[in-house]
């Protein structure tokens, strides 16, 4: 009798998996316990083991495939045995159905029939059970009315599961005792600081933030800025900061790590070519993200020029909400009021944000000398759901090579 | 229906009183067959009853069941109720002719015009040692006949109001007796009654498995249920009491509960009435209920042996209705 593999459910939340790899081919034998294939869930890549001894038959899942949780992926068949019907290869229903809910489905949509009393079917039929995601107890694995009611039943257990997890998150709020104190006065949480309210609650409760920082040394930053300061002014009667070389270097180096300009959706993580750079802005008292499109076509006299424009604008409160949304990575520089380093909140959908600090001058060991230099804390927070440490260190280590070494970005 | 009836009597007596207080009722009702009067017929059913109705009413006749069959077939047509009886179904085969071609078809061939209200009175079955030409349940022969009804009562109670009805019906009846059940006693109501043919009767609740079965295995079913309780299995079992017509509703309805039907006869298990029920069940609603294939435990498709032993491994056993029954419900096939 054959076996089916299935995607296993390894954790309670888990919809899809990927198929990563199998462990072994189309027609080998196998012993139950073997390792057979590696798939990858939300966590890690895992090792699944052979739920039972026999031949390898029938692989209808490649590697990247994401498929539904229990979908039969292969089966195992005694020796000479074969399967009751033919299958057909690659199932497209699994690619074309990996994200809706496998339940869905009718009991012939797998193409292989299913065992099943009549009282089963019509069961099934009413719950809107795919039967073969049923396990039978029946003869020869023949699914009983039983058996639909014990799986409608578990369902019901992880659905519950479900729902009490979302009522966890909502749960009333605790009782704070507030102040006794004297008050001086109220501000009405509307508008900007309203958005701002939301946004940066969203974006700390949701987004597991890690976060990372290093020391740059700007010494030839800060002789690129002396050099360039007095050509820019004059061809453009705009002074250059060095939140624009900043901005210049994240442009150039972002692509490169292509999922720290990035956006989580429910299901997917969305790769943005274009790099629009935020730059976090202090307008009174709020803050605003003017954007710079397409910052990675734009050389340092443009992002000069865009800059100095959007910001100007920010602070008589003439941008278009247009120009301050949309971005896929934020720069905030705190560095002009003395801060030395500090952690920001990503800005919701993007993946992550840098938070750049004063320049400091700051004794450095230079090959076996102490040297005063001028040092800069820059402290990335990314989106764990997204980006690992290692990745985001990696984009880290490049900006800072880039700022020490700024001739790269010619 | 009988509760609260407190006398006990034979199906044998049971039969006799429905002829008697049918025949003191009705004038037109008269019997005719071999044996039947001084004799008081093979098995004793109508002991006594020449005494109470004299030659012209208790007709006995030569050793020909077609004289018998055309006989009745005539006085019906002329507005007589002939009980005719067979005296071992077997003989039956001889009077098919009349039976089949004639009784059955003349209501039809007349447009209504004329009726054959006669009823065959025949005893079927084995376990008496009586071999293969003295021990054959032919019903179903007739279950294929139109125009013909068939009842196959399994209790005292039951045969008395079944035969009744099937007096006063206006249309060929076979009335097939049980050989083993004559001797059976249940209580019996001392009133004429009638018991409408086309209506099942449920002999024993239950909600693991169905188990139908008519004439003398439905004891036998009751004795496997009971045993099948004692592990736990609940057999409902329905005794249709007549095969035609047939009341599939409850049937069905039973299956629907239950989920699981085992059919139970005696007659060969190859074109016998229970692939016809079988068939009913599978066309009806209670396909969506059934959770194990349709079984039938039946006859084996020999002649009756004369040896005893042989005999009773021909047809089914109390013990063959458990086991299957049993590997029904546990093993769902």
């Amino acid at each position: 009798m054959a076996i089916p593999v299935i995607m296993p459910k390894v954790d309670m939340v888990m919809e899809t998996g990927t198929l990563v790899e199998w462990l072994k081919k189309e027609g080998e034998y196998v012993k139950k316990g073997e390792p057979l294939f590696i798939i990858m869930t939300d966590k890690a890549n895992m090792e699944i083991q052979a739920p039972a001894s026999g031949i390898l038959t029938g692989i209808r899942a490649k590697p990247n495939q994401v498929v539904p949780v229990t979908e039969v992926i292969a089966y195992l068949v005694e020796p000479g045995e074969t399967l009751p019907s033919p299958l057909e290869e690659g199932v497209s229903a699994i690619q074309a159905e990996a994200t809706s809910i496998p339940t869905e489905r009718s009991d012939t949509a797998g193409g292989e029939k299913v065992r099943a009393t009549p009282a089963a079917r019509r069961l099934a039929a009413e719950l809107g059970i795919d039967l073969h995601l049923v396990q039978g107890t029946g003869p020869d694995g023949r699914i009983q009315k039983e058996d639909v009611l014990t799986y409608q039943e578990r369902q019901q257990a992880v659905q519950e599961e479900r729902v009490t997890g979302v009522t966890l998150q909502e749960r009333p709020k605790p009782r704070i005792v507030f102040p006794t104190a004297r008050r001086k006065g109220v501000v009405p949480l509307t508008g900007p600081r309203k958005i701002i309210a939301e946004r940066m609650s969203y974006s700390a409760f949701t987004a597991p933030h890690i976060v990372l920082t290093l020391s740059v040394n700007m010494r030839e930053s800060a002789r690129l800025y002396e050099r360039l300061s007095e050509p820019i002014r004059l061809r453009t009667g705009l002074r250059l900061s060095y939140t624009a070389i900043f901005a210049r270097a994240v442009a150039a180096v972002l692509p490169h790590h292509p999922l720290l300009n990035a956006s989580l959706t429910n299901d997917e993580i969305i790769l943005w070519e274009d790099v629009d750079l935020g730059i976090a802005t202090a307008v009174e008292d709020y803050l605003v993200v003017p954007v710079i499109r397409q910052a990675q076509n734009k050389n340092l006299e443009q992002i000069v020029i865009e800059l100095n424009d959007l910001v100007e604008r920010a602070r008589g409160k003439r941008l278009t909400p247009s120009e301050m949304s949309g971005s896929t990575f934020t720069i905030s520089n705190l560095g002009m009021f003395g801060i030395e380093e500090f952690q920001a909140i990503i800005n919701p959908p993007e993946t992550a944000i840098l938070a750049v600090g004063k320049i400091t001058e700051a004794p450095v060991g230079i090959e076996g000398r102490i040297e005063l230099c001028p040092m800069i804390r820059l402290t990335l927070s990314a989106d764990h759901r997204v980006v690992d440490g290692v990745a985001a260190g990696r984009f880290l280590t490049e900006l800072k090579e880039v700022l020490e070494t700024p001739y790269l970005l010619i | 229906m009988n509760g609260g009836v407190n006398r006990e009597i034979t199906y044998l007596e049971a039969i006799r009183e429905a002829l008697t207080q049918e025949m003191r009722r009705d004038p037109n009702v008269f019997l005719i067959g071999e044996d039947i009067g001084v004799y008081g017929g093979a098995f004793g059913v109508t002991w006594g009853m020449l005494e109470e109705f004299g030659p012209e009413r208790i007709r006995e006749t030569p050793i020909s069941e077609a004289a018998i069959a055309g006989a009745a077939t005539g006085a019906a047509l002329m507005g007589m109720r002939p009980i005719m009886e067979i005296m071992f179904m077997d003989f039956v085969t001889i009077a098919m002719n009349q039976l089949v071609n004639q009784a059955a078809k003349i209501r039809f061939m007349f447009g209504g015009k004329a009726s054959i209200p006669l009823v065959c009175r025949t005893p079927a079955g084995s376990g008496t040692g009586a071999a293969a030409q003295h021990s054959q349940c032919l019903e179903q022969w007739f279950v294929h006949v139109p125009g013909i009804k068939v009842v196959a009562p399994s209790t005292p109670a039951d045969a008395k109001g079944l035969l009744v009805a099937s007096i006063r019906d206006n249309n060929p009846v076979m009335f097939v007796e049980h050989k083993l059940l004559y001797r059976t006693k249940g209580p019996v109501p001392e009133e004429l009654y009638t018991i409408p043919l086309g209506t099942a009767d449920v002999k024993r609740e239950g909600k693991h498995l169905t188990i139908v079965a008519y004439s003398v295995m439905v004891p036998r079913a009751l004795e496997a249920a009971q045993q099948l309780a004692s592990e736990g299995i609940e057999a409902e079992v329905v005794d249709p009491r007549t095969l035609k017509p047939l009341d599939k509703q409850t049937i069905i309805r039973s299956v629907c509960k239950t989920g699981r039907v085992l059919i139970v006869h005696e007659a060969p298990v190859t074109g016998g009435f229970g692939g016809e029920l079988a068939a009913v069940i599978a066309e009806s609603e209670a396909f969506d209920y059934l959770e194990a294939p349709i079984r039938r435990v039946c006859g084996r498709d020999v002649p009756i042996p004369y040896n005893r032993t042989l005999e009773r491994a021909a047809v089914p056993q109390v013990e063959d209705i458990v086991v299957a029954a049993r590997r029904l419900v546990r093993e769902g096939k």
